[in-house]
């Protein structure tokens, strides 16, 4: 049975924790033309905050894996993202991402996906949610 | 250190040249080798134009506009963009992508910016927004 509305409010077990290193966070910010903005080097770097979405990322995986909605990335277009932080992440931080199916509309083949990935420590300190629109179609039977 | 802001305030714009190299650079930094991202025959097959920026690339990119300005990207409260148009990058060559913000409200310490992303006629990104800290 593909993806349908009975499937919102699905979540999905956190992602390992993925420890963000100052390496990484020189890398990803020069990959943004931006490396020159002093908070991304020193003592006490900090991400980029879009660096969230590779961390959300990792929690795809497990929705793209789930053998019951029959997702394929290569059928998915991203169609919007919205990110919150509670704070940036930090050079040292272990970040754990966790995703919840929160909306599914169908339109024929096509199903509108809204999913959340929660980010946050092994403590559970809460640190970004980031919510997405995925637009999926379905292959033809 | 607080940042001071008011309604309608132009943000200095950013200008970025997307080439191949700056794809491959965003796919090694974020993990995304989606193949429409450097395979022009892979871009194709999704009846693509040609090769596409990382969408959260443009993102990334467009929220300079905002940290340029507030200095410290810790300020940075919310963002959020909708993915209008694709960008397309030519094998030789570089797309330009033109971003620019403005101030469109101020209450209780928090500014929120209006942002756009155009390459050429497209506007690449919509209802793009960014809510930061001023205090």
């Amino acid at each position: 049975m593909p993806i349908s509305d009975a499937h919102a409010g699905r979540s999905y077990p956190a992602t390992q924790p993925y420890q963000v290193s100052r390496a990484k966070i020189t890398e990803f910010a020069r990959a943004l033309g931006d490396a020159e903005n002093p908070a991304y080097s020193g003592e006490d770097p900090i991400a980029p905050p879009t660096f969230a979405a590779v961390l959300a990322a990792a929690a795809w995986d497990g929705l793209f894996a789930d053998p019951e909605l029959d997702l394929a990335l290569s059928r998915t277009v991203h169609v919007d993202q919205r990110f919150r932080w509670q704070r940036p992440l930090r050079a040292g931080d272990l970040v754990r991402s966790a995703l919840t199916i929160e909306k599914v509309r169908l339109r024929g083949a096509t199903a509108i996906i809204t999913i959340s990935v929660l980010l946050d420590t092994p403590d559970g300190e809460q640190l970004c949610t980031a919510t997405s629109t995925l637009m999926h179609t379905q292959e033809a039977a | 250190m607080s940042i001071t802001a008011q309604p309608g305030q132009l943000l200095k714009s950013v200008e970025m040249p997307l080439t191949r190299v700056t794809l491959a650079r965003y796919a090694g930094a974020s993990g995304d080798f989606n193949p429409i991202h450097y395979n022009d025959a892979a871009a194709a097959a999704l009846g693509l134009p040609g090769v596409i920026a990382h969408g959260m690339l443009t993102m990334g990119c467009g929220l300079r506009v905002v940290t340029d300005w507030i200095g410290d990207p810790a300020r940075v409260l919310t963002y959020a963009v909708r993915f209008t148009k694709p960008v397309v990058v030519p094998a030789e060559g570089e797309a330009w992508v033109v971003f620019t913000g403005t101030v469109t409200t101020v209450a209780d310490g928090v500014a929120t910016v209006s942002l756009t992303a155009t390459c050429g006629e497209d506007k690449v990104l919509g209802a793009a927004t960014a809510e930061v800290r001023l205090d």
